[in-house]
């Protein structure tokens, strides 16, 4: 086993959450110390250690330490407890561009900004035709950088550090700006890096990238290394508890009791409820089954009726309005009580968060007995899609025929 | 990597203005007029050396370079917070840097001295050569103070206010605007006010500095007053000592505080 690069032990930082913070000189005066303040652990006890070559992942909800984690790793940050050793040159990224100055071209601050994480002005000047072209700058490199858009920025940015030639590399979060070549771009050129033998630390929420570049994974929650271990094995983790976690929240939160209310003609919708492949659902994947079901009351047997089920996306823009088959329901009587249902081989909905709109119609009016808007709201993951967009569809690609040599970049 | 912040620190103070470097001219020009016209014309200050402005301006630019280096340095790395908070290394650069472009405004506001040196018939000779023992300590008091500002003002914001004033006050303390002969000899014998007022001046580093500038542009000769000149690099070498120890204390929490 390669030896450690960098060895973290019990790590611990503490923050100060000012409740009234003085940071003018009266309030200090007055208070005689600065504010009063809580203490916070954002990381507690950390131990890892990452032997040479290996990628090494950082996963967790937001405020889970990740980000203190590796600034401390970085040396941004210094740890309350624990000590942190790194052998060989580091370099980090956790903000792309960071330290840019508007006035200055773009070619001003490569030089700045190579010079800040630690290029000497010649070496930046050797390879300054490489940054320009990876950035896709050759025409506004000498245009003051407060002219750019916000993806030109990104892109020259990231263009000075994957040119630092670290030994290790601390990244956080980079790689979710910029567009979908770009990123693609970057990506290669991190498994470059990897392929090189050199170390990587990546904080994402990107669980698909994490999965794609890291050997190793560290969960963090809470400040507290939860999981440490293959990649693989601690996403899933990760994600199981993630699911469970929305699950409980949306039940107790928003998919209370329906509005079972009369409507016209005394029409009645006593429930909705979501059933996935094993009982209710709220949390579910692209592709696996749903089933939407409707429980009906009315005085009379309904007659020419039509049911239909809307799903909507989260910011209420439907998608997708599946109505019941006017020939089979317009001479049907439908006892007064009974529940309809609606199912769906797999859920074609990519990541997000979704709810249905329910309505029972009138055919010959077009008016609605009841209807009810937005409810059951529904949470759809897709991590494991490649697709992006708002759903999938059944497809396949044919490509021409691919040599077997190695493939050309 | 210092290169390149100065670099930095320099340019980004001209770029976007018309006149650019004439602005680190026109400003001490402008209040060396202001006051000569009101202290040598109007209230008749007798200025030893025959000429009010070579007089003013020798000690306004060394005073101008002084003030600047601590202003910018204080705010330095307030200022610069995205980059604190966001790339490791050595933060002390940003300080250091912002009081290297005070120096080169300096030497470059030095070039107003010449037409006004030929103007009243003034030259230099070696005494020039102590210049840079002067320049070196108004560098060292400048960082050394500098040092302590920036890392105290990541904590308490209020401080880059205070230094702002307190150049002002400084200003007033130091013989820029009036010969130093006038204190030693006036104040001698005006009760305690005139005690206090002589101890400040005396205390003062900047005095010492100021009144060497004179003694070389004004007076073409070797600064007088050694003892004092002594006192002000004593001074200087302990403020960056003690610059040094409160910023290496203080830069732990940088990134968390700025």
């Amino acid at each position: 086993m390669p030896e450690a690069v960098v060895e973290i032990n019990d790590v611990s930082k503490r923050f100060r959450i000012y409740h009234e913070r003085n940071t003018t000189l009266k309030q200090s005066l007055v208070a005689r110390r600065r504010g009063r303040f809580e203490e916070f652990w954002a990381v507690r006890d950390v131990s890892v250690e990452i032997p040479e070559g290996e990628s090494l992942g950082i996963i967790g909800e937001n405020g889970s330490g990740k980000s203190t984690l590796l600034k401390c790793v970085a040396g941004i940050l210094v740890q309350d407890k624990g000590t942190i050793s790194v052998r060989g040159r580091l370099a980090s990224l956790l903000e792309v561009g960071a330290g840019f100055h508007p006035d200055f071209t773009g070619r001003e601050n490569v030089y700045l900004n190579g010079a800040i994480l630690g290029l000497p002005r010649k070496y930046i000047k050797s390879i300054m035709d490489t940054i320009v072209e990876f950035a896709e700058l050759e025409q506004f490199i000498d245009n003051p950088v407060k002219t750019y858009s916000s993806g030109m920025y990104t892109r020259l940015g990231f263009a000075i550090a994957v040119n630092l030639d670290p030994d290790i590399l601390v990244v956080d979060e980079v790689l979710a700006v910029g567009d979908e070549a770009f990123q693609r771009r970057c990506m290669e050129r991190i498994n470059i890096m990897r392929s090189e033998g050199r170390t990587l630390v990546f904080v994402s929420h990107a669980l698909g990238s994490v999965r794609a570049v890291c050997d190793r994974c560290i969960w963090m929650d809470h400040g507290v290394a939860r999981k440490i271990g293959g990649v693989d094995a601690v996403v899933d983790a990760y994600l199981a508890e993630v699911n469970r976690r929305e699950e409980a929240e949306l039940d107790v939160g928003e998919a209370s009791d329906v509005d079972t209310s009369p409507g016209r003609m005394g029409v009645r919708i006593t429930a909705v409820d979501l059933l996935g492949a094993d009982g209710p659902a709220v949390v579910l994947n692209t592709g696996e089954p749903l089933t939407v079901s409707i429980e009906y009351e009315a005085p009379v047997p309904l007659r020419g009726a039509r049911f239909s089920v809307t799903f909507l996306r989260g910011d209420g823009a439907p998608i997708l309005t599946v109505p019941t088959d006017d020939l089979e329901t317009a001479d049907a009587a439908l006892p007064r009580q009974g529940v309809v249902r609606l199912s769906l081989p797999g859920v074609p909905f990519l990541e997000g968060f979704y709810r249905v709109t329910v309505d029972i119609t009138e055919i010959a009016s077009g008016q609605h007995y009841k209807r009810l808007e937005r409810v059951r709201p529904f949470r759809v993951h897709s991590a494991e899609h490649r697709e992006t967009g708002m759903a999938v569809l059944g497809h396949s690609w044919e490509l021409p025929q691919v040599g077997t040599g190695a493939i050309r970049r | 990597m210092l290169l390149e912040l100065v670099r930095r620190d320099v340019k980004s103070r001209y770029r976007g203005s018309v006149l650019g470097v004439g602005w680190t001219l026109l400003n001490p020009l402008i209040f060396m007029l202001v006051y000569s016209l009101v202290f040598g014309k109007f209230l008749k200050v007798h200025y030893p050396g025959g000429s009010a402005t070579v007089f003013i301006l020798s000690g306004l630019l060394a005073w101008t370079f002084f003030s600047q280096a601590l202003i910018m340095a204080t705010g330095s790395i307030v200022a610069n917070a995205t980059l604190v908070r966001k790339v490791a290394f050595p933060w002390m650069l940003l300080s250091v840097s912002s009081v290297i472009a005070a120096l080169v405004n300096f030497a470059i506001s030095l070039l107003l001295l010449i037409p006004f040196m030929l103007l009243s018939h003034k030259g230099v000779g070696i005494p020039v050569l102590a210049a840079p023992v002067l320049v070196a300590i108004t560098f060292a008091l400048s960082l050394g103070l500098g040092l302590m500002l920036a890392a105290g003002n990541v904590y308490l914001r209020d401080l880059s206010y205070l230094v702002n004033l307190g150049t002002l006050i400084w200003f007033y303390a130091t013989p820029v605007i009036y010969p130093f002969t006038l204190v030693s000899s006036k104040f001698s014998g005006h009760g305690l006010e005139g005690e206090a007022a002589h101890a400040v001046i005396y205390a003062n580093p900047m005095t010492w500095v100021v009144l060497g500038f004179q003694d070389v542009f004004v007076f073409d000769r070797w600064p007088q007053h050694w003892h004092g000149l002594g006192y002000s690099a004593v001074f200087s070498l302990l403020s960056i000592w003690l610059g040094l120890r409160v910023f290496r204390r203080l830069r732990r929490r940088f990134a968390e505080e700025v």
